[in-house]
């Protein structure tokens, strides 16, 4: 066989491969977006919005949970965005070199793999027996440690990818660095950095494992983050499991709209970061 | 005569002219020396072209004069470079009021993302407060020094990087001389541009030089010759010869530099 025939069909061959392993994927993903819609699409309906988590087998919502996801993810990106971003920036701006820079860069990824439940436990054991009980509060500092390191992570990439020759002009005209990197170099990265955030988001919207030992659960609407606190994995891991079938519909409806939380705000995000500077 | 041991004629502008000086300046990256006592003697109010093959360490020297290479440690400079009789090498020295004074635009263009108005007001705003007026009239009158004005006068609020390169290019040197400062250095300013934004740009850099001094590091030797007032040409890290324009390129003193000028080497 000639070799450009034998390269021709090995080319083929790969691209079959490749073709087939991202269609894999891509099933697995289509799978559970159809199971998602088709199974949680019947729960939800204006009721999900207004009414609580209710007893079994009586109508109810997913009201309480919605909002206390909301609060907790709020607060915890929060904490998330203001820590990452900052040692995100020492790091690629200032001391990312020095063998201390090193260390903490290590430790980063070191709790960006961490298993969520380690941290619900050290949350438990730092937060919930001091302050004498399940909170809100110790849910919400679960889940950003949990996004922080995502944020510092990404932080660190995108503003490396930013050139030095910005960072050289705009010290050229008399700035100091934290000048420089706060009015040019995270202007600049602004949408790198958004994407960030919006990846720690997508992470810890639908972290259940972290909360059961900080937030605990709570069936009734509530405001006040130093008492147990819901949460949509919160809610849909005991509904998911019961054999009732009003609290498995609530499940799936609870979590196609994580899924579409998600989603959205990843949307969002590409929208607000898209391409202003060449229009 | 062996490569690294040659001679080094220095022409300088009379004494009283003066607006910089190096005097027997070392530069190193770490350990490696890429400059071996460089003198350099700049006049006020002009412009001075640093001309020689790559690497031979002009860029270096034009980023030791506003103390740029800090940001990299690592890499130091040894000996004296006065700036109005003063050593800016000196421990003392604020580096951000000398940047004031000792601007700097680069090989390619970098404006910033934001509007081309806030390019223009951003180093003005670091060291003056003004009114919306008087910033209004210190934007309109960098870039109609920077002949950009009647290009995007209509379009101040639009981001700076919708600019093309020359344009952005001109951009930044409005930029850079909005803060008035004593000296501009460019670092082969219109190595990224097109024939005719190179033309702008020297345009540009023709009308500045009445009340400005500008130290230009160039590969093209047409554009030394047709730019500037002093001319040093350097080679391996030593400045082999400086001096008027016209007496370098007419009749060298040094044998190198009539070769490199010349077309014979480099």
């Amino acid at each position: 066989m000639d070799r450009a025939l034998r390269r021709k069909i090995a080319n083929q061959a790969f691209v079959v491969i490749c073709t087939g392993a991202a269609l894999v994927a891509l099933a697995a993903l289509a799978l559970i977006m159809f199971s998602l819609l088709t199974k949680g699409v019947g729960g939800v309906d204006l009721m999900l919005f207004t009414a609580d988590t209710p007893a079994p087998d009586s109508p109810g919502g997913l009201r309480n949970a919605i909002i206390g996801s909301i609060l907790m993810c709020g607060v915890a990106m929060m904490i998330a965005v203001v820590i990452g971003v900052l040692a995100g920036t020492w790091l690629a701006e200032i001391g990312g070199n020095t063998p201390y820079g090193h260390v903490v860069r290590f430790l980063n990824d070191v709790l960006l793999s961490a298993p969520s439940i380690l941290i619900g436990l050290f949350v438990y054991w730092w937060v919930v027996v001091p302050m004498g009980g399940f909170s809100g509060w110790a849910g919400a500092i679960a889940l950003g440690i949990l996004a922080t390191p995502i944020v510092t992570r990404t932080t660190e990439d995108i503003l490396n990818l930013q050139p030095n020759a910005l960072r050289e002009a705009g010290m050229a005209l008399g700035a100091s660095q934290w000048v420089t990197v706060r009015s040019i170099i995270w202007k600049a990265a602004g949408a790198g950095m958004l994407t960030g955030g919006l990846l720690g988001f997508a992470r810890i919207s639908g972290e259940t494992a972290p909360l059961l030992f900080t937030a605990l659960n709570n069936q009734f609407l509530s405001f006040d983050m130093s008492k147990p606190f819901a949460s949509l994995p919160g809610a849909i891991y005991p509904f998911a499991m019961s054999p009732y079938e009003t609290w498995n519909t609530l499940a799936w409806a609870g979590a196609l709209l994580i899924t579409l939380a998600v989603l959205g705000v990843n949307i969002l995000g590409r929208w607000l970061a898209r391409d202003k500077d060449h229009k | 005569m062996s490569d690294t041991d040659f001679q080094s004629v220095i022409t300088p502008p009379p004494a009283d002219q003066l607006v910089l000086e190096t005097r027997n300046l070392n530069f190193y990256y770490g350990t490696h020396q890429s400059l071996f006592g460089v003198s350099m003697p700049v006049k006020r109010n002009g412009i001075t072209a640093l001309i020689g093959p790559s690497g031979c360490g002009k860029s270096t020297l034009l980023r030791t004069m506003n103390r740029i290479y800090d940001l990299y440690p690592g890499q130091r400079a040894e000996g004296e470079i006065l700036v109005d009789g003063e050593n800016i090498l000196g421990p003392k020295v604020d580096v951000t009021s000398l940047r004031a004074r000792v601007g700097m635009v680069f090989q390619k263009p970098t404006p910033f993302p934001m509007s081309i108005y806030d390019n223009v007001a951003f180093g003005v705003k670091l060291y003056h407060k003004k009114s919306k007026s008087q910033m209004d009239e210190v934007v309109e009158k960098a870039l109609r020094r920077a002949a950009l004005w009647d290009e995007v006068k209509d379009k101040l609020t639009k981001s700076g990087l919708s600019l093309s390169g020359g344009q952005q290019q001109r951009l930044c040197v409005a930029r850079g001389i909005a803060v008035e400062p004593e000296i501009l250095l460019l670092d082969e300013p219109a190595s990224a541009l097109d024939p005719i934004s190179t033309a702008k740009l020297e345009d540009t850099l023709e009308e500045l030089k009445r009340d400005l001094t500008i130290i230009i590091v160039t590969h093209n030797l047409q554009q030394a010759a047709r730019l500037s007032d002093y001319t040093g040409f350097m080679y391996l890290g030593k400045m082999v010869e400086y001096g008027p324009t016209e007496e370098l390129f007419v009749k060298p003193k040094v044998e190198r530099t009539s070769d490199y000028i010349g077309g014979r080497f480099g």
